[in-house]
């Protein structure tokens, strides 16, 4: 043995050297350490402080559950705090820094703590810190936070990718030990779809570092065998570094897939790591047992560590954790401790039975075991201590569903629970013992069709455990939760201070918080706490399983949807040729909508007012395929529509369009826009755009769940067809050079036609006269594909009018001109009446809304109704959300009378106007109100008027 | 007419992503496509189930309960519309949606892993044969999907997600190297 | 959790929108004595722990609204029918 390096067996490759650094020391390692098996082998037991007292902290466990050794790994935007050194897989080059001290691992200043540790019992933070209030925020939390902060997050944008992906299985195994291994042979060589999934790095479990002895070979090889034979077959699918994370309904599980966390930069186009959710029609957890420390006086002290790690790090890491060591048990399995250990060479100074000859009372030394004092009063020089308190299954993952597991007095431990046939536990984690056992149980459960094959012959190791929980001669401090630094003491404390409930006793002590989630200590927490409330353990019951199991890094969540990929984004057919035109765009739900077409020095303002007034002067050309479309035909077609509508559709005249409303069924405005019959049994609808997916969803409903007699079918042709809206004066001669063999006059395309059409020379389009803007307009739709084209030769056609492109700015300015709602005064409470469309509401049908838009409160005439408003001093600037009061009225939300919905700068009119909901507002046309904007903290004088602030005859529309 | 895709700038022709040797998919849009939607009137399942059958050089893809994606490569978009329309009258309700889908064809050894990564529906062979299409959802995008082949399936998108959904589906292609043709 | 659509087979809850409880018909009744049957369609809802019959729609699949028997509590879903093959047989 070179220093802690055992010379030679496990499964690392000493011919390879790695060099690493821990709180910027150089250390080596081999391929195949971890980072603290590598650690160990260097003879380094400190590997953190404590989290509340900051003790010195060396390594507990081998796995997933290790409490102590939490690192900072990796530097700058790729850092990542509360790393377990014990699954971190060692690589050339790896960088990790100890957390939790300061200003170095040896010196920690604010190890005071553990001195001044009678303020620091259970109940701290309530007790010391509860007054004064105002505290909290300025002193209390970052003091709290300084003192006690885990490690640290990285500021930098984390450089890696993640992704998701699914996986569906007949059988997943959870836990490739021998159990898992069985199960998944058995199941796989039937021909069933099996995922194997471990946590580890390496597949194998318990037989990586165990010595035991199956058909006749060694636990080891044994292992490799199966796992190559699975590794062949196509309907296996192996997942090392496969954390399975949570169960869910349905039998889905989550898993976290460390695809490259064990070098130090992801290979290009490779993921760091893999968010999968695995459909299992069933699935055995085959996760193992985890060994219990027992409680004593020291037990924190670097170099006392679980039994099974000792052996763990010796066996298969070469790294030995002392070189004469004591062994402290309640159980049988701690002998295997004993024996490897010597075969290693090591010294053991000493076996401590609690069954036979006593206790260890406490371990001495600081940053490093020195020796150990007995019960009966004898002291012993060692340099490590192995502790076995027992085994509890690993069952966390049954009990993600709500189930909770059962107290088992033969082994001492937590069983799982009965959770039916798609999800069974095996092996270790069901509480078998004995290897023969688990080989057995998992042959049983990976027999998913005929015969169960038989068990292979193996050597079993008896197993006998005496309970003990706590050592309380121990005179100095005895750990039950080593992250929480929650104490056997703060137990009993809790149950006297009133919390004697499992779950208080958590919260009031921290008892299994943190990110082990109290993996090591909750069992011998709740041992305590139930003799301290003289409640068996049975009574007493665990606390709350929940996903997930081990921490799970955000980006694995969110997979590659982040920044720009967030959500998917929407492109209008019409996008090149607005980026042409030299659009600004703008998110409206998904969609990119052009929003104004600036010229060099323009600011919004100005680019829009200029395309309102080029468009009110000549034409203008706008992109309005975001408006939704839906393909209604059937028989019975115009009877659906008014059904939807509350005015009537069935009606229509062939090639005319119609201005519909649509109310929820509770009587308020849902949607709005055209909709034109195409042919007898076939019409066009048109939706708001923000509404497209609801209206559809809508429409599916009232036809499948309420009129499913009726024949009508439907389908979105959104995106089938580009539209264009074609506006202002030279509208009608710019479109005529474009139309095939059509005359456009008022006889032909009166106002509200709607018809097929073909353009430059075949064409298919539709032609719809229709105006949003108030002017004489048309909207054009062509097939998507040939948008752009067509938009460009609109564009070249209306260069004799000085045709302008003009954006959702411009055409939000010319329909609060013209005092046309839209999403601002339909914004989900509003009636038809509301906003002076309450004649459209048919009295001769039933519709979606029309009971209900009849109530008294519906119908009140002091219901805030849409009006116009513009500002007194007609130089001012004016927004949306001031609120309404009369005149001579305090400026208070007490004298509230309605609110301004919408406003635009007018290049009509030249100021700011806008839409209003007022409270019996169309009979207050000329009155002056007081505008009062409490959140920006001013009022002043507008006053109210016809909605319509521009051309109120409509000369335009039939010019 | 010309018909100009959406992807037509962005689907750029090349080997792109991880060199592993062969690329783990090949991708190409499908286009020009001829797509009208087809859907039954009230108690026309069966009817337009044997008109559809007996329709040639066409493909006829479910997309829903009653409907189905009538597809050509051969024909144009008006003479497919009103094929059907004629051959359908009474039977279906017939809307072009050529334009408003963009098909995009997978295929190769790591076909099935990309779209594990997008969607829930298992396509292991033995439960998503040949021939068989669904409607689901991949990258928050709703997604029509069809296999074509052992290892060759067709997705279809809106229009407008199309450049999108084709950002996402070929960083997801990249650790495996892809070809786009 | 799991829905099994009729039309598109298992798929898991994100594909869905739910919209509440299928048990309430609409009246028919367009007279004002029918006001408090309206009331209660558009507006009365139970919220049990246990057996649930409610709307749901495969908003990201097939876009049927199925009617979808589960328990609030143990989130089992019993079954999923398609209203319009529900309204057929009724
Ligand atoms: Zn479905």
């Amino acid at each position: 043995m070179t220093g802690f390096r055992i010379a030679n067996g496990g499964l690392i490759d000493r011919s390879t050297n790695l060099t690493f650094k821990f709180d910027g020391k150089s250390f080596k390692g081999h391929q195949g350490d971890t980072l603290a098996s590598a650690l160990i082998a260097s003879g380094v037991h400190l590997m953190g402080r404590s989290f509340k007292y900051h003790r010195p902290r060396g390594v507990i466990s081998a796995g997933a559950s290790e409490p102590n050794a939490l690192v900072e790994l990796r530097e700058g935007p790729r850092k990542e705090a509360n790393t377990r050194a014990t699954m971190v897989e060692l690589y050339d080059g790896l960088i990790a820094t100890s957390q939790n001290r300061w200003p170095s691992l040896e010196n920690d200043f604010l190890a005071i703590n553990s001195l001044a540790s009678s303020i620091f019992v259970a109940g701290f933070y309530y007790k010391t810190f509860m007054w004064p209030k105002t505290f909290w925020e300025k002193i209390y939390e970052p003091l709290i936070r300084k003192a006690a902060g885990l490690g640290t997050a990285s500021k930098e944008a984390d450089p890696d990718t993640y992704e998701k992906s699914y996986a569906h299985c007949d059988l997943l195994v959870i836990g490739s030990g021998p159990s898992g291994l069985m199960a998944a042979r058995t199941a796989a060589r039937s021909g069933a779809r099996v995922i194997l999934a471990d946590e580890g790095s390496a597949l194998g479990g318990s037989l990586l570092f165990e010595n035991e002895e199956i058909d006749g070979t060694n636990g080891l090889s044994f292992a490799q065998t199966i796992i190559a034979e699975l590794a062949s077959l196509p309907n296996v699918t192996l997942m090392p570094r496969t954390t399975i994370f949570g169960w869910f309904d349905g039998n889905i599980f989550g898993g976290l897939e460390r695809v490259n966390d064990h070098v130090a930069v992801p290979p290009a186009f490779e993921p760091r790591q893999r968010y999968w959710r695995i459909h299992a029609k069933r699935a055995v957890l085959a996760a193992g047992a985890e060994e219990r420390p027992l409680v004593f006086g020291g037990n924190d002290v670097p170099g006392v560590m679980l039994a099974s790690a000792m052996r763990h790090y010796a066996n298969r890491y070469g790294a030995a954790a002392g070189k004469s060591i004591a062994v402290f048990t309640n159980n049988n399995s701690a002998r295997r401790t004993v024996g490897d250990m010597k075969d290693h060479g090591i010294n053991i100074a000493a076996v401590i039975d609690t069954r036979k000859n006593g206790k260890i009372i406490n371990v001495k030394g600081g940053k490093g075991v020195k020796s150990i004092d007995l019960s009966d009063g004898s002291h012993f020089e060692c340099d490590a201590v192995a502790m076995s308190g027992g085994w509890s299954p690993i069952v966390n993952l049954m009990c993600h569903r709500g189930a909770k597991p059962i107290w088992n007095e033969i082994i001492a431990a937590f069983m799982p629970p009965d959770v039916g046939p798609q999800f069974r536990a095996i092996g270790s984690a069901s509480g078998k013992m004995l290897l023969s056992e688990c080989l057995n149980s998992g042959i049983v459960a990976g027999t998913l069709k005929g015969k169960t094959p038989p068990t292979p012959k193996c050597k079993d190791e008896a197993f006998a455990i005496q309970p003990f929980w706590w050592v309380k001669e121990s005179t100095s401090k005895a750990f039950i939760d080593y992250q929480n630094d929650a104490t056997a003491k703060d137990l009993p404390l809790a149950n006297r201070e009133g919390y004697g409930h499992v779950e208080l006793a958590k919260r009031y002590t921290t008892t299994g918080m943190a990110t082990d989630q109290g993996k090591l200590g909750n069992v011998n927490a709740i041992a305590i706490l139930a003799e301290a409330a003289g409640k068996s353990i049975s009574e007493m019951g665990t606390t709350t399983f929940r996903p997930m199991y081990t921490p799970v890094s955000f980006g694995a969540f969110a997979g590659p949807f982040t920044g720009h990929h967030f959500q998917p984004v929407r492109k209008t057919p019409l996008h090149d040729w607005a980026i042409e035109q030299g659009a600004v765009f703008v998110e409206t739900g998904l969609w990119m909508r052009s929003s104004w077409f600036p010229k060099a020095g323009e600011d919004w303002l100005a680019s829009a007012s200029r395309e309102v007034k080029a468009t009110r002067a000549g034409v203008g050309l706008c992109d309005v395929s975001t408006l939704g479309k839906i393909d209604i035909q059937g028989k019975d077609a115009g009877a659906f529509l008014d059904k939807i509508y509350c005015n009537t559709f069935s009606t229509l005249a062939i090639g005319k369009a119609r201005y519909g409303l649509m109310l929820r069924e509770d009587g308020v405005v849902f949607d709005d826009g055209t909709t034109s019959r195409l042919a007898d049994d076939h019409y066009l609808m048109t939706t708001t755009t923000a509404n497209a997916a609801r209206v559809m969803s809508h429409i599916e409903f009232c036809h499948q769940a309420l009129w499913p007699e009726l024949d009508v079918q439907y389908v979105s042709v959104t995106e089938q067809w580009a539209q264009m809206a074609i506006a202002g004066p030279k509208s009608r001669a710019t479109l005529q050079k474009l139309v095939d063999g059509l005359t456009l006059n008022d006889e032909t395309t009166p106002y509200l036609a709607a018809k097929d059409i073909t353009i430059l020379g075949g064409l298919t389009a539709r032609l719809f006269r229709i105006s949003f803007s108030g002017e004489h307009a048309y909207e054009l739709a062509v097939p998507a594909d040939h948008g752009n084209m067509v938009a460009r030769a609109i564009m070249q056609a209306g260069q004799e009018f000085e045709i302008v492109p003009y954006g959702v700015e411009a055409l939000s300015m010319m329909r609060i001109e013209k005092g046309h709602v839209a999403g601002g005064e339909l914004n989900g409470t509003t009636t038809a009446g509301d906003l002076g469309l309450g004649k459209m509401m048919s009295t001769k049908k039933d519709f979606i809304g029309r009971m209900m838009a009849t109530r008294e409160g519906m119908v009140d005439p002091a219901r805030q109704c849409v009006v116009g408003i513009r500002p007194v001093d007609r130089t001012m600037k004016i927004r949306s959300g001031g609120h309404l009061l009369k005149q001579s009225d305090r400026p208070s939300m007490a004298n509230d009378q309605g609110y301004i919905c919408s406003v635009a700068w007018s290049p009509m009119l030249d100021m700011w106007l806008g839409l209003a909901l007022l409270s019996n507002g169309r009979a207050r046309h000329g009155e002056v109100v007081k505008v009062f904007d409490g959140l920006r903290g001013h009022h002043y004088l507008a006053e109210i008027c016809d909605p319509v602030h521009f051309d109120p005859e409509n000369r335009r529309l039939h010019a | 007419m010309h018909r100009v895709s959406s992807l037509q700038t962005i689907a750029i022709q090349g080997r792109f992503g991880a060199d592993k040797g062969a690329p783990g998919v090949t991708l190409s849009v499908v286009h020009p496509l001829a797509i009208a939607m087809v859907i039954a009137r009230n108690g026309k399942s069966k009817a337009l189930k044997d008109a559809l059958a007996s329709l040639k050089s066409v493909n006829v893809l479910w997309a829903g309960p009653d409907q189905y994606y009538v597809q050509s490569a051969a024909k144009s978009e008006a003479a497919l519309y009103t094929e059907l329309k004629t051959k359908l009258a009474n039977i279906a309700s017939v809307t072009d949606q050529s334009h408003g889908r963009i098909t995009i064809r997978i295929s190769g050894p790591k076909a099935r892993a990309v779209l594990a990564k997008g969607t829930p529906i298992d396509l292991y062979t033995d439960e998503f044969p040949v021939g068989k299409s669904a409607l689901t959802q991949m990258a928050h995008v709703g997604v029509h999907i069809t296999r074509t082949g052992k290892d060759e399936f067709t997705l279809s998108v809106f229009r407008g997600f199309s450049e999108s959904f084709w950002e996402w589906l070929t960083s997801q292609a990249a650790e495996f190297g892809y070809q786009v043709s | 959790m799991l829905i099994p659509c009729p039309h598109c087979g298992t798929r898991p809850v994100e594909e869905f929108t739910f919209l509440g409880d299928a048990t309430v018909t609409r009246p028919t009744s367009l007279e004002p004595s029918s006001m408090d049957a309206w009331m209660d369609y558009v507006y009365l809802r139970d919220n049990p722990r246990g057996d649930y019959t409610e709307y749901v729609h495969h908003s990201g699949g097939c876009r049927a609204w199925l009617v979808v028997k589960r328990n609030t509590d143990t989130h089992e879903v019993d079954s999923a029918v398609a209203t319009k093959t529900m309204k057929a047989k009724t």
